[in-house]
């Protein structure tokens, strides 16, 4: 899920005069395009209303929901977008994608907060997720939960649920592909799923799902993720066991990438 | 603090070449011997069981106490110890070192407590949490001041061997929860005052009137102790020797300390701006840091933001050093690493313009577990000091408590000041049988850590250190009091390590012990420095003494000492012996 801080700078100014063209499009009146058009001119304090806005007309709009935590993540105002989604999601229950970025402004806040108030955010958010996995059982709600999973330290044996969650996006992530659906970001689900196999001592299920996720994936950054757990599988790479590796990756002080851009751009 | 990218690359070129500039010296393997009972230093700690139904909740919120002070307190030359215990029923203990000078296998230690009147202190509203020897009355002898939650004692050391309770008439009758205290002079009046970190907010924890004492925020708690200062105002001796009696009156809000309320669980002083002054780092448990500059006239500011940054991590340590050699005095705190956790420690580098930058990572400090007592120092003289930190919270059954703390932790709204709140720990452990770290610093870039190669990975729970040349052969010795446990005594074997100096520092201007003096010495090139601390280090109090390893070199360019009271003496200093040196006389006879 996380990308290179500097990775995400060209992409941004793309998407900001992709943004601004958008805003053009759709009119002033369009709280959507105003927001992003707002996102384009620097402006996120402008945008986050009307993010809101369009939100509160769309509630189950993941890719509003999607731009509004960009923008919250670049105003630093975790604590304001929670409040919305609480709200949000009060109002309108059924809405998965809305529980679902609830849940993900938990994960978004957890990199500026204390190690304990992070736990209490990582919880937070799993019970959001949940609830979005109530209304729809989808892939991103199921990779997003089984993933989350993955971020607790064995000690408090989330392992076990992760896989059960991550075995149901699998599946659903296959039964697209045969359906001729085949998106890279799917390929985070064998990452993921070889992670909590190896955190629930699977090893040989680590290896397996693992290299099949480099054949379906061949020449992709999550390839080379893969290449880098396998190196390691059996013996340290340059000193690193796969657990130190792993324990780096899924730093719960480092931001993890929240964005679901994948879901509709497939690079 | 960030640090300038391109300062980070100089870094980088350092690390790479740090295990070059290691491996080329030849630098001997450190090693220690537990030589606990073979020169009679054992002692047990006893944590306090609180009574009522809150008992077992308490009794983890206040698991220090195994505190350890080291100083000559019957001034016969060698380096003697008390340690504290804080169960209802059980005495602190005051082990006299009976070496006979130049023989250090003759290293033994003898129990004096009842015949020095000392080892009281835990009773029904009270519990012994550290100690600190201090000369308050600069009558050349040490004095005691015992901590508690409760009211501290203070004991007048009357020479003989004897001490007597002089708290009534020395002004020290608040009652606070301390944790920590330490003695230096922040006026440079020549006269030592005493700074208390205080954990819980000032209630008796042994009678609870009201259930909500403990961190109402794990993080960012603002309910805690925070800190006292008491200024000391005892009458200098009299030139017939007659000492006066020993008077403190508390200027917190004048010293400017009275606006924090943090979990102060450890503190420490030094001059981290090369002022002349001692400055103060406060270590705080469930919240931010502080760093307190001083005003050059006792009084103090907080400088944590522009200083450091407010941080969010469970402070338990304070010690400093000039790790580096660039004149600049460092600091090192222990926070919690863990499975479940992870905070890293901090090795805040100072850069010399009041900002400091943390390199604990860059340098491999970072990760001891669940941190206590930290303590720098030059283990193997080669003139870089090391570093020895200790850990591990409560080692008990197979169970763990911390699945059972997080369901508390993430149940919604749950108020965690509520000792109701707090689930039982039975008999689960809570990071417990951690193996120790001692780092070996590698040339000022990077330290190595080598605790199963030295043997000293015990895996008691450990909490003060005390570090002393306590047989007198000029390498360091080790002390580790651990929580509820036996202690430790670790007397440094390394062999073929470097020449040394040990100094003895005795103020005229200055307070008597020295403490806030200033020595740098110049050695092949490379300048040291160390300061003469009162209890740097949580529950830990090493020897005044300064001691210097010069590694290979014979000669000792030149030694200058910085007194508090501005006076500055040029030393010409024999090596490989302790010298004793007296504000404006230099070395004298011991």
């Amino acid at each position: 899920m996380r990308v290179q801080a500097r990775l995400l700078v060209p992409i941004a100014i793309l998407l900001s005069l992709s943004f601004a063209v958008a805003a053009l499009a759709f009119g002033a009146s369009d709280p959507y395009a105003a927001a992003l058009a707002a996102v384009a001119k620097d402006d996120t304090g402008g945008a986050l209303p009307l993010f809101e806005q369009a939100l509160e007309a769309a509630p189950d709009d993941l890719r509003v929901a999607n731009d509004y935590r960009k923008a919250v993540i670049a105003a630093q105002a975790y604590d304001r977008a929670l409040d919305f989604f609480q709200r949000l999601t009060a109002a309108h229950p059924k809405a998965g994608n809305a529980w679902l970025n609830y849940g993900y402004a938990y994960v978004d806040k957890i990199p500026v907060a204390g190690s304990i108030t992070r736990v209490i955010l990582a919880n937070g958010a799993i019970t959001q997720f949940g609830k979005s996995i109530q209304s729809a059982r989808t892939w991103v709600a199921l990779y997003t939960r089984g993933n989350s999973y993955n971020y607790w330290p064995t000690i408090f044996g989330r392992a076990p649920l992760a896989v059960t969650d991550l075995e149901e996006a699998l599946g659903l992530a296959r039964r697209e592909a045969e359906q001729g659906r085949r998106l890279r970001v799917h390929a985070r689900t064998w990452v993921a799923l070889g992670d909590a196999y190896w955190k629930t001592d699977r090893k040989e299920s680590a290896r397996s799902i693992w290299r099949e996720g480099i054949g379906r994936f061949p020449d992709t950054p999550e390839a080379t993720e893969l290449a880098e757990r396998l190196a390691r599988i059996d013996a340290p790479k340059n000193g690193q066991s796969l657990d130190d590796y792993l324990a780096a990756k899924l730093d719960p002080a480092v931001r993890v990438d929240t964005s679901l851009d994948g879901l509709w751009s497939d690079p | 603090m960030e640090r300038p990218l391109s300062a980070r690359w100089a870094l980088a070129g350092l690390l790479l070449a740090a295990p070059l500039l290691g491996a080329e010296g030849a630098v001997p393997p450190i090693r220690f011997e537990a030589a606990t009972a073979a020169v009679g230093a054992g002692f047990r700690h006893h944590t306090r069981t609180f009574p009522g139904e809150f008992s077992e909740v308490l009794g983890m919120f206040t698991s220090g106490g195994a505190s350890v002070a080291v100083a000559d307190y019957d001034g016969d030359g060698d380096l003697d110890l008390f340690l504290c215990d804080s169960e209802l029923g059980t005495e602190s203990r005051l082990l006299r070192n009976d070496l006979e000078a130049g023989r250090p296998e003759t290293l033994r230690f003898t129990d004096v407590t009842r015949e020095a009147g000392l080892g009281g202190g835990n009773d029904a509203h009270s519990i012994v949490s550290d100690a600190v020897f201090f000369d308050a009355d600069d009558d050349g002898r040490e004095d005691l001041l015992v901590a508690r939650f409760g009211t501290p004692i203070l004991y007048r050391n009357l020479g003989g061997g004897k001490f007597e309770d002089v708290s009534a008439g020395s002004g020290l009758a608040k009652f606070g929860n301390t944790i920590a205290v330490i003695a230096f002079d922040a006026d440079n009046d020549g006269r030592l005052d005493l700074l208390f970190a205080n954990y819980f907010k000032p209630v008796n924890l042994l009678d609870l009137p009201d259930h909500h004492v403990l961190p109402n925020d794990l993080d960012a708690a603002t309910n805690g102790g925070g800190v006292t200062f008491w200024k000391n105002v005892t009458e200098k001796a009299a030139p017939d020797g007659k000492s006066r009696p020993i008077r403190f009156v508390e200027a917190t809000e004048a010293a400017g300390f009275a606006g924090f309320t943090g979990w102060a669980l450890d503190l420490g002083h030094a001059d981290l701006n090369n002022d002349g002054w001692q400055d103060v780092y406060v270590a705080c448990d469930y919240g931010t840091d502080r760093l307190f500059f001083n005003h050059r006239d006792g009084t103090f500011r907080d400088a944590t933001q522009a200083a450091i940054g407010f941080d969010t991590k469970k402070g338990m340590n304070v010690d400093f050093a000039d790790f580096n050699h660039d004149g600049w005095l460092d600091v090192y705190v222990t926070n919690i690493t863990d499975e479940y956790m992870k905070e890293c420690n901090m090795l805040w580098s100072n850069n010399g313009d009041g900002t400091f930058i943390d390199l604990a990572k860059e340098t491999g400090t970072c990760n001891t577990l669940w941190g206590w007592g930290a303590k720098f120092g030059d283990f193997d003289n080669d003139t870089w000091e090391d570093l020895f930190v200790v850990n591990g919270l409560r080692s008990a059954g197979p169970e763990n408590y911390i699945p059972t703390l997080v369901e508390m932790i993430i149940k919604p709204g749950i108020d965690f000041s509520d000792v109701a709140s707090w689930p039982k720990i039975g008999a689960m452990s809570w990071s417990g049988r951690q193996k120790k770290k001692l780092f070996h610093n590698l040339s000022g870039q990077l330290f190595k850590e080598i605790a199963a190669e030295a043997g000293v990975d015990n895996v008691a729970d450990g909490r003060g250190i005390g570090i002393a040349d306590f047989d007198g052969d000029g390498k360091l010795d080790l002390y580790q009091a651990n929580a509820n446990q036996d202690s430790i005594f670790y007397r440094n074997r390394t062999e073929n390590v470097g020449h040394f100096v040990e100094l003895d520092l005795r103020g005229v201007r200055s307070n008597r012990d020295g403490i806030g003096a200033r020595v740098a010495l110049k050695v092949a090139g490379a300048t040291l420095i160390r300061e003469v601390n009162g209890g740097n280090g949580y529950a830990s109090q090493s020897a005044h003494r300064l001691h210097f390893g010069l590694g290979r070199s014979t000669a000792i360019e030149s030694a200058v000492v910085s007194w508090p009271s501005g006076q500055k003496d040029t030393l010409i200093l024999p090596i490989d012996r302790l010298s004793v040196i007296e504000e404006g006389k230099g070395v004298v006879p011991r």
